[in-house]
């Protein structure tokens, strides 16, 4: 009998057709559509929602025939998209455990106008359309090498988690997110107006307004929480939901969804220390945050007077931005 | 499963099989605790283990703790029933640390200090059927050295021979920055993994491995595409897994929303510290590996 070592049948593994993982399939992207901007610069500024830029560049327009109707317009716009701020107190403990007794500053707020809503998809990508991130101007000097980074997922210039420079379709009414602090400061900035400070946004949020009473709120809406007022983790949407959403959560003065849907940037420092006295820091410099999201776990965190810190640099999924304004302009 | 309740003696240890005296607690040999022999016991059936497995620091305590918080709130596909008191206490240590924003202590070296859990898991279906898992904490610094010298944890020895699904936890931040460790270790767990259910090399290993991407808030591709993140950046794994394991899967899961550092003003120490939590992927392994099951 002839040796058949080498006239065998190789052996063939015997392997089991990978199974495919049962996940939910991701939403297919459908891209905005693209924006035609307006030629004439003034009607430009309307069309991209630069509501305060033009107000407060009246005198650049003056010999436009428009001006008068368009800044009328633009005033309304803001009186419709912003509520009032009355002026009132924050106070902002110093450490990271806010325990009775803590260390703590009172800051006094002035009166100035919050954005109701989150800045939307929709309106930042006119910004992006509009060359916001080509326009050194709004950036700080020592930012500059770092734009290069501000790419989406096809590596043009925008939010982390959109392509080709323009959100999905499907969001253009969510907070956009996948921004920096200063992604979110040019784009306040370009549009004329600025982010909120800490103080401001927690007097916003607990309404402690100069009475005398002198009462806080631990929400907007009240002292309880109500996971029908706020989209956080226990809510279970488990993702953003459009900024005219959970109307019933609403501060006094209609300001929506402080609490929850995405972490807000606020133009302050998050500077913080420890039971001992030394200081919490980070990575890289980092900003203060406020009001939780729509995947805040713990309850305790999406509150009111809660307090913490991102990398500034961070373009995190769950942290978006709203604008606000001096009643006398910037 | 077994349904037998001869088959589970009220002495055996489920998990390396020695026999015990009747009033021990825990295992004389392994050191797990007897009570899930009592509690499988009362159920009849033989408990499924669940090992979730990593290198030290990767996070497994916080993410074992949060997996079973969430399940405790049907937070997803799945309804989860504790067996017993003992089995809600990881839970509860790790979300009262976190939410205290600090990370629960270093899981000890000594299996009788490890936490374990037992429960009772099914799809929130009608007529699913009831799955008992058991899923200890173990400590990193054990694994690690029952990896490099097989057989001297005996209890882990014993668990990973004897689970039916792994939850291998992989340091992403860690490999995106360049480090070479996390695709070490996991291919040396692995592949100790391999050795101990592989017999002929013509035939891949059935049981699902998931592999976790921890950490990945701080490179957020890992979440866009964790199968491209791997094979990128933990290629020794990829390669092993494609040769070895026949039911892998990718996932990404962070648990921390932003960490800082305190630098304590009375002994010098610097410790990291959770500033907040956004949860995000820690279910999905899991159900993906309930799936398989």
């Amino acid at each position: 009998m002839a040796l058949q070592l080498f006239s065998k049948k190789p052996v063939e593994p015997k392997v089991r057709p990978r199974p495919r993982p049962r996940l939910a399939e991701p939403d297919a992207f459908i891209p905005a559509d693209r924006i035609e901007l307006q030629a004439d610069p003034l009607h430009q500024a309307m069309q991209l929602e630069r509501y305060a830029y033009l107000i407060i560049n009246r005198s650049e327009f003056k010999e436009h025939p428009d001006v008068d109707k368009l800044c009328l317009q633009a005033c309304e716009r803001i009186d419709d998209s912003f509520a009032l701020v009355p002026e009132g107190f924050a106070t902002i403990p110093r450490t990271l455990h806010d325990s009775p007794g803590a260390e703590e500053d009172t800051f006094e707020t002035t009166p100035f106008l919050l954005g109701k809503h989150c800045v939307t998809n929709a309106q930042y990508q006119k910004f992006v359309e509009a060359g916001g991130y080509e326009q050194l101007e709004l950036w700080p000097k020592e930012l500059w090498p770092h734009l290069i980074d501000f790419k989406d997922l096809t590596e043009c210039p925008g939010p982390r988690y959109w392509r080709h420079g323009r959100p999905s379709k499907k969001l253009m009414d969510h907070p956009v997110v996948g921004v920096c602090q200063f992604e979110a400061a040019a784009y306040a900035r370009w549009a004329g107006f600025r982010l909120p400070t800490e103080a401001e946004w927690q007097m916003a949020a607990t309404w402690r307004i100069r009475s005398v009473a002198n009462t806080m709120r631990r929400y907007p809406w009240g002292d309880a929480l109500d996971i029908n007022r706020c989209n956080i983790w226990a809510t279970g949407q488990g993702r953003t939901v459009p900024v005219d959403e959970y109307q019933p959560g609403a501060a006094p003065n209609g300001v929506l969804q402080l609490i929850g849907n995405v972490w807000e940037w606020t133009a302050s420092d998050f500077e913080v220390t420890d039971h001992t006295g030394g200081p919490v820091v980070g990575d890289m410099h980092m900003a203060t945050i406020r009001g939780g999201a729509y995947d805040t776990y713990f309850q305790m965190q999406a509150t009111s007077v809660f307090r913490t810190g991102l990398v500034s640099l961070a373009r995190a999924h769950n942290v978006g931005f709203r604008l606000a304004w001096n009643l006398r302009g910037n | 499963m077994a349904r037998n309740s001869s088959v589970l003696s009220e002495t055996k240890c489920l998990i390396c099989g020695h026999d015990n005296e009747p009033d021990m607690l825990l295992c004389a040999s392994c050191y797990a605790p007897m009570s899930i022999v009592q509690d499988a016991r009362a159920q009849e059936r033989e408990p499924k283990i669940v090992s979730v497995i990593g290198e030290s620091n990767v996070g497994k305590t916080v993410y074992l703790g949060f997996l079973l918080d969430m399940l405790a709130h049907r937070a997803g596909a799945f309804e989860a029933i504790p067996k017993g008191a003992y089995s809600v206490d990881l839970q509860q240590n790790v979300i009262g640390h976190l939410a205290r924003r600090s990370f629960p202590p270093k899981t000890p070296m000594e299996a009788n200090q490890w936490y374990w859990a037992y429960y009772q898991v099914r799809r929130e279906e009608a007529d699913a059927p009831w799955v008992d898992l058991v899923m200890p904490d173990m400590a990193g610094e054990s694994l690690a050295a029952e990896v490099s010298t097989p057989k001297t944890f005996r209890v882990i020895h014993s668990l990973l021979n004897k689970s039916k699904g792994l939850l291998l936890l992989v340091d992403a931040a860690a490999a995106a920055n360049g480090s070479n460790q996390p695709d070490f270790f996991a291919m040396k767990m692995l592949s100790y993994v391999d050795s101990m259910f592989g017999g002929k090399h013509e035939e891949k290993i059935e049981t699902p491995v998931s592999i976790v991407l921890c950490k990945a808030d701080y490179c957020p591709e890992c979440f866009d595409d964790p199968r491209s993140f791997v094979k990128a950046n933990l290629n020794r794994v990829w390669n092993l897994c494609e040769s070895r394991f026949a039911n892998v899967e990718f996932f990404a899961a962070s648990v921390v929303g932003s960490l800082g550092y305190a630098t304590s003003l009375e002994d010098d120490t610097v410790a990291p510290v959770p500033l907040h939590t956004a949860l995000r992927g820690v279910l999905e392994p899991f159900e993906w590996i309930i799936d398989q099951l």
